[in-house]
């Protein structure tokens, strides 16, 4: 069932979200008061230099990690909100998650890693979902292999089609391409890519790459903790573009 | 190096402290035997040294042969005396006679302290004597006794009062003339002393006309060594004189051999948690290696030589165990007091004073405890020099030893562990059979990791079938790294093998022991004695007589012999324990099955003897035998008949007539009785009885009962010696599945990152602990039970007659391990837990 998209109900939102680490003198502001919206069906991109504060904002967003001060939403649920046990399901059944690395559980095969929150969850796995999504990956053949024998790129593959099983509300990719080769990466964005347009699925993707932010909707540029740009239908050029402009 | 080596060391605080309880339970255990029995022999050998005083020598009679711990001698003439005493430089001897002596308390019952022997003695010259009277005096007639002060004050006796007093003929009442302490103390050991006037003491404990010693006191200034010349040449025959020393050293030697039983069996336990502990640290430092391959690699890559990475590894491992050690030790002290409690409370009671610490001690527990932790390190550090380079760099390190090579040796010290056990099993030799179970059991551990994925996944196939996808993953867990969890499982694996093995023995003794009474006796109603007291060689002879009067009672059988104080004799070469039964009642009362001859051969003077020993010496009917008795001499025996082996004759039977002649005072060790009724008979028979509160009177199911019962007490001192290898092992698994955690901090974080709740990290590492725990319990018992049936089957002559396997107590132990395990797994689990997800997904 391919998400509606609903113009005005954000997928995510954050308010005023400060993070700090450390205290006193060594006190860093990882957020420095962001607000940001992500849409629902639409696939952005965040960017920023290193130690911009681009992870720790997923994080926040996610349920990872919480915040200094500030508020976060995932479809109208203040994460801010819930106790341990309703972030584990909220980041379980709401929210899929594509790491740069360490994304399988090496003791599970390709498949298992796949069907992983619905088997946490107790649910039963939609067989038509999971074998589209595995067809469109291009994974159906190494289903049953362990992910020491599969690729960076294949493990990659199968990291995506994790976070999507659970159809979740919210895809957040943390530099999924960043150690893939620009071939494997073309693969993984043309498939997130693909699943905004063709299922309305709403993606959040933090990414180094100019031509990855190319496949995103929209680009959000962070620096220092802030939000400091952001861009409609980026292309490669106009991002390498506004990079140099912020950098300058 | 030594640098890296300490910080290493001081980085894992918690690793080093869980490493470290393995080595300090096992050296604690050690260290506590070596305590407690250098405490009590120290206790002893005062105690002798307090009580053989104010004499210079000892007549006595030669040795016919020495016993277990004590020496066969015959009473010699009172008529050596006078002569001794004409010896020039002589100033005093007098006779001395011991024997068998206990009382009867306020309430009726034997008095006995724990194990401890129950003396009659007489009371001769004041300057010679041991015994102090404190209070009253020495007795003028032959109805006086003095009391020991020890046993006086427990039991409420003052002079003037009447005690009944157990002895060799019947029991007799007498009045307390005094009370008196051994030397400087109150109490020898648990000892009970009741001391009668020389001619009385002859009477009530020995022979008239004999002493069992005459004790010499030389006159000051004299020289002793010709005394002891002269003295000997008035001597007759079988006679000697030996010096107080030599009378002090050898009863302490003859404490030394309880004691070193004492100290032996311990030590036995000691060392299964000790070699179960060494199995817990070389998992330990394996992961640990593991875990620092990088790092390993790191050093090797800015020039650690092969040789500075495998010092470093030892050096660790050598810090450990002397830090380890130490603790151990003085932990020791403390587990002997530990000891001495749970035997006590087990009935078995020691006499202790304050702990003695002896340099041995030290040097064992710093030479076990270094040396086992370095032992098990070993090969973890051959590991880690096999780590190369490059494995700094590159992700492939995975550095595993060809298996082939090393289940090749597994498979040969487990064929060589149960060779050299096979042998030590048929020659009764106790340390090959240690030898034996230890090759076997590092062999199969050596080749455990071959089996440990197939079977964790077929023991975790429930867990994962009931606990979801948690369960799942702690199945998967445990197979991943077949030799982690080989080695893990390793530790409980011995543990539960010892343990299981003991379950066997002891499901067949109890075996045994219940067709005693079925097969063995016919007797309605059996009357033994109580063997509250080592000095009890028996009951009063009057007993037989009481019981077959009764009119209940249709035929008697009286056992003389068969008892660790009597019927010793020489058979061939050996010192065996004769049994003597009348040859009349044989048919009525005892079952003997005959694989040759027949049980009425008894009756023309000949012997009988068990299968075990015809089998063992090749002895078969007719053929005779030499044999020596302390009091008639050596002689020949013939061969009547081969019987199957029967505990309540013993492995050699002649007829009373045989018997009697042969030794001095033979005393009955049991009665059986026929009856022509039921229990009313029995209420007479322990009516009759009553003033004999040293034997009791118990029909064929309570003989099995009670005989159970101890079993079962013996087994349960046995399991709980046992705990501590089962707690190391688990400290084991504990160590493991702490360290895993941190390996999978990543992974971990992962699961909760994608939706594993808390408690599903629980389960999933619960079940891993489980599975660990099953398996090693599983493996342990098919080997313990192997190991059980080949030592049961070898014991058949110390009347394990039927072998069985408790198939009822093994599902408990296994269901014990899985509980077991699941406490390993708390404090992991929690740990797994509370990890933090973005810490957990942000480590590098
Ligand atoms: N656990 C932490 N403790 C202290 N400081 C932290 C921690 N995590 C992040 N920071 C700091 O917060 C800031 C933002 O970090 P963050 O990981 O969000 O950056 P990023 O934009 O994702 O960088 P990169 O592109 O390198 O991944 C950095 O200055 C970093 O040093
Ligand atoms: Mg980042």
């Amino acid at each position: 069932m391919p998400m509606e998209s609903v113009n005005g109900s954000p997928a995510a939102h954050a308010l005023d979200l400060h993070k700090a680490y450390g205290t006193g003198q060594a006190v860093v502001n990882a957020l420095d008061g962001i607000s940001v919206t992500f849409e629902q069906g639409r696939f952005t991109a965040v960017m920023g230099p290193s130690g911009s504060g681009k992870s720790t904002l997923m994080h926040c967003m996610a349920g990872l990690d919480r915040p200094t001060s500030g508020r976060s939403f995932v479809g109208g649920v203040d994460v801010g909100s819930l106790n341990d046990t309703e972030l584990t399901r909220l980041r379980r059944d709401r929210v899929g998650f594509v790491f740069q690395s360490f994304n399988l559980v090496p003791t599970l095969t390709a498949g298992e890693n796949i069907t992983l929150p619905l088997d946490l969850a107790g649910t039963k796995v939609d067989k038509g979902w999971f074998d589209h999504l595995a067809g469109q990956l291009g994974i159906a053949g190494w289903l049953t292999h362990n992910p020491s024998e599969l690729s960076g790129g294949q493990q990659q593959r199968v990291a995506c089609a994790r976070a999507l099983i659970s159809r979740p509300e919210l895809v957040f990719a943390d530099e999924p391409t960043g150690n893939l080769d620009s071939i494997a990466s073309a693969e993984i964005l043309s498939f997130l890519r693909t699943s905004v347009k063709d299922l309305g699925q709403s993606i959040v993707m933090v990414t180094h790459d100019p031509r990855g932010a190319a496949y995103a909707d929209r680009v959000v540029f962070l620096a220092d903790g802030k939000v400091v740009g952001e861009m409609e239908q980026p292309t490669a050029d106009s991002v390498l573009e506004r990079i140099r402009l912020l950098a300058g | 190096m030594w640098k890296i080596t300490l910080k290493s060391l001081l980085a894992h605080k918690l690793r080093l402290a869980l490493t470290a309880i393995a080595i300090v339970l096992g050296v604690t255990f050690v260290s506590g035997t070596y305590i407690l029995t250098d405490t009590i022999h120290n206790t002893f050998t005062s105690l002798f040294s307090t009580v053989y005083r104010g004499f210079d020598f000892q007549v006595r009679g030669v040795a016919q042969f020495s016993g277990p711990g004590t020496a066969v001698r015959n009473p010699i003439p009172e008529s050596i005396l006078p002569k001794i005493r004409k010896v020039p430089g002589v100033e005093d001897a007098a006779g001395s006679v011991v024997g068998y002596a206990q009382f009867v308390s306020h309430g009726g019952k034997a008095i006995a302290n724990g194990g401890a022997p129950t003396i009659g003695a007489s009371l001769h010259s004041k300057t010679l004597s041991y015994l102090h009277i404190v209070e009253g005096r020495a007795p003028t007639t032959s109805h006086g006794v003095v009391m020991d002060a020890g046993t006086a004050k427990k039991y409420h006796f003052k002079v003037g009062q009447q005690v009944r007093v157990l002895l060799f003929g019947p029991p007799r009442t007498f009045t307390i003339t005094g009370i008196a302490r051994f030397g400087d103390t109150a109490n020898l050991a648990g000892a009970t002393m009741a001391a009668f006037d020389t001619t009385t003491a002859q009477k009530v404990l020995g022979e008239v006309g004999k002493f069992n010693a005459i004790y010499v006191k030389v006159a000051p200034g004299a020289g002793k060594l010709a005394i002891q010349r002269d003295i000997a040449r008035v001597l007759p025959r079988g006679v000697d004189v030996v010096t107080r020393q030599a009378v002090v050293n050898e009863a302490i030697s003859s404490i030394n051999q309880p004691l070193s039983f004492l100290s032996t069996t311990l030590l036995i336990f000691a060392f299964i948690a000790l070699f179960v502990g060494a199995f817990t640290i070389l998992n330990t430092f394996s992961v640990v290696v593991g875990q620092r391959t990088r790092e390993l690699a790191l050093l090797r890559v800015v020039g650690a030589s092969r040789r500075q990475v495998f010092r470093s590894v030892l050096v660790e491992a050598a810090i450990l165990g002397l830090v380890s050690s130490l603790i151990g030790l003085g932990l020791g002290v403390l587990t002997a007091m530990g000891i001495e409690a749970l035997l006590r409370g087990f009935g078995i009671s020691i006499p202790s004073g304050s702990p003695v610490l002896a340099a041995r001690t030290v040097i064992m527990a710093l030479v076990l405890g270094v040396g086992v932790t370095i032992l098990a390190a070993i090969s973890p550090a051959r590991r880690a020099v096999r780590i190369p380079p490059v494995a700094a760099i590159s992700d492939s390190h995975v550095v595993d030893v060809s298996l082939r090579r090393r289940f090749t040796w597994g498979a040969s010290i487990a064929i060589a562990g149960a060779a050299v056990l096979g042998i030590g099993l048929s020659n009764h030799a106790v340390q090959l059979v240690g030898l034996g179970a230890l090759g076997v059991f590092i062999g199969v551990a050596m080749l455990l990791p071959a089996v440990a994925s197939p079977l964790s996944s077929a023991i975790g196939r429930p867990l994962a079938r009931t606990l979801g996808v948690a369960g799942r993953l702690g199945r998967a867990n445990s197979m991943r790294s077949p030799r982690r969890t080989a080695q893990t499982a390793s530790a409980l694996m011995i543990g539960l093998a010892v343990v299981s093995a003991f379950a066997v023995i002891g499901a067949s003794i109890s075996k045994s022991v219940t067709s005693v009474a079925d097969n063995a006796v016919s007797a309605d109603l059996i009357v033994y004695g109580k063997m509250s007291s080592p000095m009890s060689p028996g009951f009063s002879t009057t007993v037989p007589r009481v019981v077959a009067a009764l009119p209940g009672v249709t035929a008697t059988n009286t056992i003389y012999g068969h008892t660790p104080m009597s019927g010793q004799f020489k058979f061939r070469h050996s010192l065996e324990t004769l049994t003597g039964v009348s040859a009349r009642h044989l048919a009525g009362t005892i079952r003997l099955h005959m694989t040759a001859g027949d049980s009425r051969a008894l009756a023309s003077g000949t012997m009988l003897i068990d299968a075990t020993v015809a089998k063992s010496d090749h002895l078969s009917v007719g053929d005779t035998v030499p044999v020596r008795f302390a009091l008639t001499g050596r002689s020949t025996v013939r061969i009547g008949g081969v019987y199957k082996p029967n505990p309540i004759v013993g492995s050699y039977l002649v007829s009373d007539s045989y018997y009697l002649p042969h030794f001095q005072n033979p005393l009955p060790s049991g009665v059986l009785l026929r009856t022509s009724g039921g229990s009313a008979v029995e209420r007479e028979v322990q009516h009759a009885l009553a003033p004999y509160p040293n034997v009791q009177v118990q029909n064929r199911a309570q003989l099995e009962h009670s005989q159970l019962a101890q079993i079962d007490k013996l087994l349960g001192l046995v399991y709980a010696l046992l705990a501590l290898a089962v707690i190391i092992a688990l400290i084991g698994i504990v160590n493991t599945l702490v360290l895993s955690v941190f390996e999978r901090t990543r992974e971990i974080g992962l699961l909760r990152a994608v939706g594993m709740k808390r408690r599903q990290v629980r389960i999933m590492i619960r079940a891993e602990s489980v599975i660990l725990s099953i398996f090693g319990a599983v493996v342990g018992i098919i080997i313990g039970t192997g190991l059980g049936v080949a030592l049961a089957s070898s014991l058949g002559s110390a009347g394990i007659t039927d072998i069985s396997v408790p198939a009822s107590s093994m599902v408990v132990f296994i269901i014990l391990s899985a509980v077991l395990g699941l406490l390993a797994a708390t404090w992991p689990a929690r740990r797994a837990a509370k990890l933090d997800v973005l810490a957990a997904i942000a480590a590098e």
